[in-house]
């Protein structure tokens, strides 16, 4: 279930997977060396600093001394991934002693980076020609605004108002893993797909971005490409037009999509159409390292399970049906009941007790985050205690083993099977000799069995 | 005596306040000429700017009169992550200020007439940097609503001294209060020091905050040392063997002629230090003094005591 959380995370993982002529080239570019440095481990920066001005390779024995015995893991943890990215070249010469090398085409671009400093491969146009530029508060409006109605879609396709241009097979890949569909029914939000909901804007947008770059190869785009493009974007000011003739026909391709999921806006002009990056597209190198921003709460619960939300947003409203009754809408409030049966269908869904009270915490409006506990002690009680009443009874696959020739063998075996802690229950009293053990340990108890009868 | 208590820091974002020696009658006579020395550092400013987003680096220049902030890396951060025209305008920025600087620093010089005074006003440069610190603070007080911004800032602050001139020893109470502010704040003040002979003052600051001293063997090799040593943020600094002095120059100053001395008088009161007996302390008027002969160690002293 946490695995959502750990895809968003690894975005280096997937540029560590390149192969390495990729790599390489993406390199050429100072603006990803900048961004892949500042995503490494801190000591691994260090190092990098640390070998910028130094040509000649260093031994791996030299480069242990400068650690303590402390950060031994550390140091190693940072060595492989240098290795891993290809920023280190490991080599080990005739001595067997291992070297290693700054990659040239990085060390090159750093240098540059830190005495000339890089230009960007365009410029942000004179504000002559580009007339009515957004201001900083409309762009983001419109980021969020796109982004809102990119996952209202993503949930829920028939809801969305207005379609957004993305493809529908596109659609789908998103909504793998998210989504699970059985046959004839609607689709519904799987376990992780409610985490994803729950994560903050960043975490979504990363897990988006490395769907659509992991099938980038199928609608044939090369993925170094991609990345490369994501990366540079990234360093673009926000709230500047950029002229979309710059861009070659396959960058034109993917900021119709990016313009679809909110990290650009696109403008037309009279004679040139411009782009103009969104905060959404400048913080995707920021949340490659971990900063999370915490989007101010808007659900007030109380005592008696109503549930009031400050909010006109149509996807927070499809968020809170999943677990509750909504029983009327305003034009800035939802209004809903957390009752029995609207939290059976969200058990059923797959979503835990745990996850709609952290979801209920963590959104919880200032008012009452500010209170200890921001949600009612009796309604989240409530709510794990109609929980635990679905799982009244547990389910443990097992084997059932019977018609025991001697008594010491059955308890011998009812012993073996103790040592695995495998035991579910024995028969010792009656003269049926009865004995059920769980069946991931029947493999164990054969063997045991076997050996006992010869 | 143990070094300053070290924190523990969660991540690597640091905010590097830069004490840059302008003193012309040290840079003047120097191996390494003014010019030469000044673009190792601004390649070093740049590289801690480059290894996080939310570095921040405050230059402060010390000069022999005055001394006066003039940098501040989050003032171009407004401006949005464009480094095509941030770089270069960095440094044009911090040059111009530079010399704006040490112009005013000059015509100081003059007015006060005074000759060749070979040392810094390090004492001034200090205080001003353990200021802004205090006035994130109050920042952080005031405006609520950017909490999380300084939060990460203001825990993991450090120092760096790069001085030349030698230390003045009229200045030692002074340098002496900075250091133990710094200390009471975990402020680690590092100090890399171009003259020719060791800087006592900084030998202590650094040890008593547990930053690190270092004199550069090879001053034309100046960006390697810094970016192998000063650069480690204060996170890497737990896991990594950074230079070690290998003895401290713990002489103090005399109160009454502000000699260096290793033998005094301390008064039994407030602690202060003087070359010669006297029969009232001239800092907090108790008539009688100790009469013994202390081999001094002014940081120990004060240490002990609160």
């Amino acid at each position: 279930m946490p695995q959502v959380r750990i895809i968003a995370k690894n975005f280096m993982d997937m540029v560590a997977a390149l192969p390495a002529m990729k790599l390489d080239k993406l390199y050429e570019n100072a603006f990803i060396c900048e961004a892949i440095l500042r995503s490494l481990p801190p000591l691994a920066k260090k190092y990098v600093l640390q070998l910028l001005c130094i040509e000649v390779p260093v031994t791996a024995k030299s480069m242990e001394e400068w650690v303590l015995p402390d950060g031994v893991s550390k140091h190693r943890v940072a060595i492989d991934r240098l290795i891993q990215l290809r920023i280190f070249t490991e080599t080990v010469d005739r001595k067997r002693e291992t070297t290693y090398t700054l990659n040239p085409i990085f060390q090159t671009n750093l240098k540059k980076l830190l005495v000339h400093g890089v230009v960007l491969p365009r410029e942000p146009m004179p504000s002559n020609i580009t007339v009515r530029l957004p201001s900083l508060e409309d762009l983001q409006a419109f980021a969020l605004e796109q982004w809102e109605c990119f996952l209202l879609q993503l949930i829920n396709s028939s809801q969305s108002e207005r379609p957004s241009n993305i493809s529908s097979s596109m659609m789908k890949t998103f909504q793998r893993g998210l989504l699970s569909q059985r046959d004839r029914e609607a689709p519904r939000l799987t376990d992780s797909g409610f985490q994803f909901l729950l994560m903050d804007t960043n975490a979504q947008l990363w897990y988006i971005i490395r769907e659509y770059i992991s099938n980038s190869e199928e609608r044939g785009l090369d993925s170094a490409d991609l990345i490369s493009f994501l990366l540079e974007l990234s360093f673009h000011v926000t709230g500047e037009a950029y002229n979309i003739n710059t861009l070659n026909e396959r960058q034109k391709n993917i900021i119709k999509d990016l313009a679809d999921l909110g990290l650009i806006k696109l403008q037309q002009g009279r004679k040139d159409s411009w782009f103009i990056p969104t905060e959404l597209a400048t913080n995707l190198s920021v949340s490659l390292t971990d900063s999370s921003s915490r989007k101010q709460g808007f659900v007030v619960v109380e005592t008696n399970f109503r549930l009031y939300a400050y909010s006109t947003s149509k996807l927070h409203c499809e968020i809170l049906r999943l677990f509750s009754r909504v029983e009327y809408q305003l034009p800035n409030l939802i209004v809903g009941a957390i009752t029995k049966e609207s939290l059976y269908s969200a058990f059923e869904n797959g979503i835990t007790g745990e996850q709609i009270i952290s979801f209920l915490q963590q959104n919880a409006h200032p008012r009452v985050a500010e209170r200890v506990p921001s949600v009612p002690e009796n309604v989240t009680d409530q709510i794990r205690l109609w929980e635990t009443d679905l799982n009244r009874v547990e389910m443990t696959p097992a084997y059932y083993y019977d018609e025991f020739p001697t008594r010491e063998l059955l308890e011998g075996a009812s012993d073996f099977a103790r040592g695995y802690n495998a035991l579910l229950w024995e028969d010792v009293n009656s003269k049926k000799t009865r004995l059920v053990v769980k069946a991931e340990n029947h493999v164990h108890m054969r063997e045991y069995l076997g050996r006992q009868r010869q | 005596m143990a070094s300053a208590a070290s924190k523990l820091y969660a991540d690597d974002v640091s905010l590097l306040m830069v004490l840059l020696d302008t003193n012309p009658f040290f840079w003047s006579s120097s191996n390494l000429p003014f010019s030469k020395f000044l673009p190792h550092v601004l390649a070093f400013l740049n590289s801690i700017l480059l290894l996080n987003q939310l570095n921040q680096v405050v230059v402060i220049a010390t000069g022999y009169n005055s001394c006066s902030y003039i940098y501040d890396s989050s003032s171009d951060s407004n401006q949005g992550s464009d480094h095509g025209r941030i770089m270069p305008a960095r440094c044009s920025n911090l040059l111009q200020k530079l010399e704006e600087f040490v112009i005013k620093d000059e015509q100081l010089f003059k007015e006060g007439s005074r000759e060749g005074i070979s040392s810094s006003l390090l004492s001034g440069s200090l205080s001003m940097a353990l200021c802004f610190d205090e006035q994130i603070y109050r920042g952080f007080f005031d405006q609520g609503h950017f909490i999380l911004n300084l939060a990460v800032t203001m825990h993991a602050m450090q120092i760096l001294c790069l001085q030349g001139s030698s230390d003045g020893p009229e200045q030692y109470v002074a340098i002496m209060n900075s250091i133990f502010s710094a200390q009471r704040s975990m402020v680690p003040i590092d100090s890399c020091y171009m003259g020719s002979s060791n800087s006592a003052f900084l030998q202590q600051a650094s040890y008593i905050t547990g930053g690190v001293y270092l004199k550069p063997q090879q001053p034309n090799g100046l960006f390697q040392y810094l970016s192998t040593v000063f650069a480690t943020d204060l996170h890497s600094r737990a896991f990594l063997q950074l230079p070690k002095s290998l003895g401290v120059d713990f002489r103090a100053s005399c109160f009454c002629h502000k000699k260096t001395i290793d033998m005094g008088y301390i008064c039994s009161v407030c602690l202060s230090i003087f070359c010669k007996h006297h029969k009232k302390c001239s800092t907090c008027g108790v008539l009688k003094l100790l009469s013994v002969l202390y081999a001094l160690c002014f940081g120990w002293v004060r240490r002990i005591t609160t």
